[in-house]
């Protein structure tokens, strides 16, 4: 089998000739840059000759396996697949094995767009992960653009199978080098068996010159367990947007992200949970700090199916605003078409809490560093939880604090 | 030590404090009394620094004038106040929150950082000073902390930072028995012949702890009486209804005379 040829990317390629990129009538992509996105070439992914040095210096320091991918292309040198935990499977999506082909092939729950279409279309060069265990060690995809020649956009899919019973831990870094107009597309395709368990990263931080967008397609099977958390810090613009279908009974979703704004940057979270079973639940928690001129949007919903009786779900979002030329677009929707249903939703647009700032003055803490205590305050709640020390350390150093 | 002279504070078009006179001198507690809204709370905020006053008058502390300084230099210059309610601070522990309180006024004064290490020994016995449970020094400022947590707290703090002049503004407001015992006991161990005490009540309950050397009333703005502990006995016997009337008569006549 060969990836090239299978029949999800034929279909693809054909299609790509006649795309209609998003508009700003499309409620989801409304605050998408949409004459920039139009400036975004892809095309079949060709290796770099030489990969630049500052990528490394970028890179968490996250032992286990890694895999790097440079312009959708596998990069040897940097990868560490020699010594894969047991249970886990970690190949080049080019060199996929023939049974991968249904996972390959699937359809997924939100509809395919664009650029969903150009990944299938052009991101040959991903990973397929396969996880049949319990896996201690974080499993490490770094994806990375590096624009110029003809193409100025690589696009990356990544496929992750999770058998019963099985858990892991995935963490996917996304950057880029140059200053250069360019960006990436990255698609993470989730298949969780009954009872797996996930925890899945994204660590975001492409250069102020590039475009990131990002898609994570999620199918759950009866009782598993997905931890999501996003932390979209880089790009000019970056969309993540997320459709989780749970599909079997007693799944879980807990998603959440810190999204966290300067310059002119637009940082943009589209989610969409599906509770297509009895007695799933499901939390979407997002944080955003918008400062500058910066602009945050999150489109989070929820859709409860007709029979997903039981279900349980929140959603908050609760956003600090630092300057008078930020922004926030907060929308929480909610379709419910079933029964004994709880939904819960909030939504919150602050500035820095003056009480809480004096009280740090009055103890001899000046203004400017009471202000970065609070707000890193407001922001390090979204890592409480968080287990790896390396992810933790790598984004309070890219937050530029050191009260770890 | 520290002066005040006819110290006016507005808020908006409303006057809140009349022109105030108190002197407090080197290792002196002074209790201030008086019914709500007379101007007890904007006193020790005016102390502090805090924002949105319209103020008048003088205030000093070793010779410095603090009304010319942001909240954060009077920290450094020795003011320390006990708020009478405690600033929740999510996503902050407690720990790191202290010891850069502390680190910063050594700074602005010149002198070395303190590492963590020798912090720790700091705040351990400032801890065992105020009774506090161990987990509240890594918990986020005052999150989830009882009344009586947050008051003893504010007196952990206090012991940390070693201040000149503390005032204390209705620390033992919401405190049971108990608390208000172990925070009392934490002010005491902490007088000094060199540091002076603002104690701000509404009861004279405080005072049976916390023994004070001058105890003033403050009606409508301004210091009426003054006078030793015994004053704050005669409050609790007759209230401030006295002092009100007086303060009344008073008004009428000067407007009388005019």
């Amino acid at each position: 089998m060969s990836v090239a040829t299978l029949p999800s990317r034929t279909t693809a390629l054909d299609q790509v000739a006649s795309l209609s990129l998003p508009t700003k009538h499309d409620e989801a992509w409304r605050y998408a840059p949409h004459q920039a996105l139009g400036q975004l070439m892809f095309g079949p992914a060709t290796a770099l000759d030489s990969v630049p040095a500052d990528i490394d210096g970028q890179i968490p320091h996250i032992d286990g396996p890694r895999l790097v991918i440079v312009n959708g292309v596998v990069d040897p040198t940097r990868s560490r697949l020699d010594s894969l935990p047991p249970g886990v499977q970690m190949v080049s999506l080019a060199d996929a094995p023939a049974d991968l082909a249904t996972a390959l092939d699937r359809e997924h729950e939100g509809a395919e767009d664009a650029f969903s279409i150009l990944n299938r279309a052009y991101g040959t060069g991903g990973a397929v992960i396969q996880i049949d265990g319990r896996s201690d060690e974080t499993i490490h995809i770094v994806d990375v653009v590096v624009p110029g020649g003809t193409q100025n956009a690589s696009a990356t899919r990544i496929v992750i199978d999770m058998a019963a019973g099985s858990s892991a831990t995935v963490v996917e870094t996304r950057i880029g080098s140059g200053d250069l107009f360019g960006g990436s597309n990255v698609r993470t395709e989730i298949s969780l068996d009954a009872g797996a368990s996930l925890e899945h990263i994204i660590l975001q931080d492409l250069p102020s010159t590039q475009i990131h967008l990002g898609r994570v397609d999620v199918i759950q099977a009866v009782d598993s367990a997905l931890r999501s958390r996003l932390f979209n810090l880089g790009s000019d613009y970056s969309r993540v947007a997320y459709d989780v279908h749970l599909a079997g009974e007693g799944a879980q979703a807990h998603l959440s992200g810190l999204y966290f704004g300067f310059g002119q940057q637009t940082l943009d979270q589209q989610i969409t949970v599906v509770h297509d079973a009895k007695d799933c639940t499901s939390r979407q928690s997002y944080r955003g700090v918008l400062d500058d001129a910066s602009t945050g949007v999150w489109n989070g919903g929820v859709d409860v199916r007709p029979g997903a009786d039981g279900t349980d779900s929140e959603q908050s979002n609760d956003n600090l605003l630092l300057s008078r030329q930020a922004e926030v677009n907060t929308m929480p929707r909610l379709e419910i078409l079933a029964d004994e249903v709880s939904c819960q939703h909030g939504a919150t647009v602050g500035q820095l809490d003056e009480e809480a700032l004096y009280y740090l003055r009055s103890r001899g803490i000046p203004k400017e560093e009471a202000s970065r205590l609070l707000i890193n305050g407001f922001a390090d709640q979204m890592m409480d939880d968080l287990k790896s020390e390396s992810v933790r350390t790598w984004i309070t150093e890219r937050l530029g604090h050191d009260d770890a | 030590m520290l002066h005040v002279e006819n110290l006016t504070v507005s808020i908006g078009d409303t006057p809140i404090l009349k022109g105030l006179d108190l002197g407090v001198g080197a290792g002196e507690v002074h209790a201030i009394m008086g019914p709500n809204g007379s101007g007890k709370s904007t006193f020790a905020h005016a102390l502090a620094g805090r924002d949105g006053y319209e103020i008048g008058g003088t205030v000093t502390l070793d010779g410095a004038d603090l009304l010319a300084m942001e909240p954060e230099d009077r920290a450094a210059a020795g003011v320390f106040m006990g708020f009478q309610y405690p600033v929740e601070i999510p996503g902050v522990n407690n720990m790191y929150f202290l010891r850069t309180a502390l680190n910063s006024v050594r700074r602005t004064r010149g002198e070395d950082e303190i590492g963590a290490r020798d912090f720790l020994e700091v705040a351990q016995e400032a801890m065992e000073l105020v009774e506090m449970k161990q987990d509240l020094l890594y918990r986020s400022v005052n999150v989830g902390f009882s009344g009586g947590e947050k008051k003893r707290n504010e007196i952990l703090q206090m012991a940390v930072m070693a201040p000149r002049l503390a005032v204390l503004d209705e620390t033992d407001s919401g405190l049971d028995i108990d608390a208000l015992r172990v925070v009392a006991k934490g002010v005491n161990a902490l007088r000094t012949p060199e540091r002076s005490m603002i104690v701000i009540t509404h009861y004279q309950r405080l005072l049976d702890y916390i023994k004070p050397d001058v105890v003033h009333v403050l009606v409508d703005g301004k210091i009426v009486e003054s006078g030793d502990h015994t004053l704050a006995l005669h409050l609790e016997d007759h209230g401030y209804a006295g002092f009100a009337d007086r303060d009344l008569d008073d008004a009428s006549l000067s407007g009388a005379t005019a």
